[in-house]
């Protein structure tokens, strides 16, 4: 703990495990270290099932529910910058082999016992050839083997998500889209299922105070990476202008994405962000400086990767993971007006998207998917 | 899309560009931190901080105040490039630490 951070930042990575990778970012400050672990839960882009048509359901789950669960599914997202676009940034009109997965669904019970419906059943199909968009694009080469399958359908040793349970006669026929998302529309766009985060294991600062009933040490166990940092006398003055300085992450993935892949992608991510800013401030600050006190218009910048429009205005089907609304939004800001949609920031027709982002509104029209209002 | 909208624009600025607030649109706490701890690390710089404005408009305000009047848009672009560094060391760390190898592998990554 230094009162001025020196030198280069360093990176001691002290775990690799197939779904994690634990390290100790230092010499960095403190916004940075929370700006890496913020864009690696909510700025990665992944797919995920965005929108489902359900041809038949007999079973006891409401449609609704099971198209939720089926958006919590993660699958496999491997270079998902290059092998998917949004469907925004597409030239369809409403989802194409570049912009869209399609998953189906097709199970039924013949067998006198209970059946699992698992992400195992979730079957990838070519998109048909009428929808194929004649638009030329790399991003089907760019794709792996299991890209867009569930993970774990190739792997033995993954056990499924289970979906549903249907008993005898009762049947499951369903269509499924995926598309490219990030988190910050909906969680289920996160590669991550965890990632902690901590600094500062003794409290030196006193960034926080711990409520105790007697004990304070006794009643709060020091965390393991308390053993890398010295443990502070019992008569040490408290040292004001000190800082944090070694930071403690384990960044833990639902499998979507590598641990090593987010990592990389979420600095990639926030270089991309600076650099978006920088094109901001030469193309619009030119001008600015020489037109200044005066409130003249900056010419405008085209908007890049804009993640906040919202999906296509032209949705069928119910979204996938709607249901949750609220829990979508994992981090410090909820919008208490927009429960059920998805994302948190659609509510600014002005912002150039669809308004009502592909939430409840249009899921609405009455010839959906064949479940009435 | 029926409008766009400029990534960063002035709000508020003296004539000499050396007091200014900034508005950036879709970014948050993420950049708006991060940004001004690099912009206050630049010696030239009085003032520096940043704010949400609210919490459902997804856009930081953030206002530079510089000694002698400097250009707050040069402490800006500065420290853009400077975080845009800081991004690339921690990624060669992290790969020199990778390929270095000590640490713990359990299963095989795929």
């Amino acid at each position: 703990m230094q009162g001025h951070d020196d030198g280069e930042p360093t990176v001691r990575i002290r775990e690799v495990k197939k779904d994690r990778v634990n390290f100790v970012l230092g010499n960095v400050d403190l916004a940075f270290a929370n700006s890496l672990r913020r864009v690696m839960m909510a700025d990665i882009p992944t797919v995920a099932i965005d929108m489902v048509e359900i041809e038949t359901n007999t079973s006891v789950l409401p449609d609704e529910f099971i198209a939720h669960r089926l958006g919590m599914v993660p699958l496999v997202s491997a270079n998902c910058d290059e092998a998917i676009r949004y469907t925004r940034d597409c030239v369809c009109l409403a989802g194409c082999s570049f912009c869209s997965m399609i998953l189906e669904l097709k199970v039924s019970c013949h067998d006198d016992n209970t059946m699992d419906v698992t992400s195992d059943h979730l079957e990838v199909v070519p998109f048909p050839p009428d929808e194929e968009s004649a638009d030329p694009g790399e991003e089907l080469s760019k794709r792996g083997e299991w890209f867009g399958h569930p993970v774990g359908k190739h792997d033995r040793n993954v056990p499924p998500v289970l979906i549903t349970k249907i008993r005898k006669g009762q049947e499951l026929k369903i269509r499924c889209i995926a598309k490219k998302g990030i988190a910050k529309e909906h969680a289920k766009f996160s590669p991550c299922s965890a990632v902690s985060f901590e600094y500062d294991p003794h409290n030196k600062l006193r960034h926080t105070t711990y409520w105790y009933e007697t004990d304070i040490k006794g009643e709060w166990p020091l965390s393991e990476n308390a053993k890398e940092e010295e443990a502070p006398r019992d008569d040490e003055p408290f040292n004001f202008n000190a800082k944090p300085n070694k930071f403690y992450f384990e960044v833990e993935t639902d499998g979507s994405l590598g641990p090593q892949e987010v990592v990389m992608k979420g600095l990639a991510e926030l270089q991309t962000k600076l650099a978006n800013l920088i094109l901001g401030l030469k193309i619009g600050g030119a001008d600015q400086i020489d037109i200044m006190p005066d409130d003249v218009p900056v010419p405008h910048v085209p908007p890049p990767d804009n993640a906040w429009s919202g999906g296509d205005p032209n949705t069928w089907g119910m979204h996938a993971g709607s249901a949750s609304g609220g829990s979508s939004s994992g981090w410090s800001q909820t919008s208490p007006t927009r429960g059920g949609a998805g994302s948190q920031w659609s509510n600014d027709a002005s912002w150039g998207g669809a308004t009502g982002t592909a939430g409840w509104a249009s899921a609405s029209s009455p010839q959906t998917n064949g479940w009435k209002q | 899309m029926a409008e766009t909208v400029e990534k960063i624009k002035l709000l508020k600025s003296s004539p000499d560009l050396s007091a200014a607030t900034y508005q950036i649109h879709d970014e948050s706490h993420t950049i708006g931190n991060s940004l001004r701890w690099m912009i206050m690390k630049n010696p030239k710089v009085e003032f520096c901080g940043y704010s949400v404005p609210h919490p459902s408009e997804n856009v930081i305000n953030i206002r530079i105040q510089m000694y002698d009047n400097a250009s707050s848009v040069d402490a800006l672009i500065d420290a853009l490039s400077q975080l845009d560094k800081v991004c690339e060391a921690v990624e060669d760390s992290y790969l020199a630490s990778l390929r270095e190898g000590k640490f713990e592998r359990w299963e095989e990554r795929y």
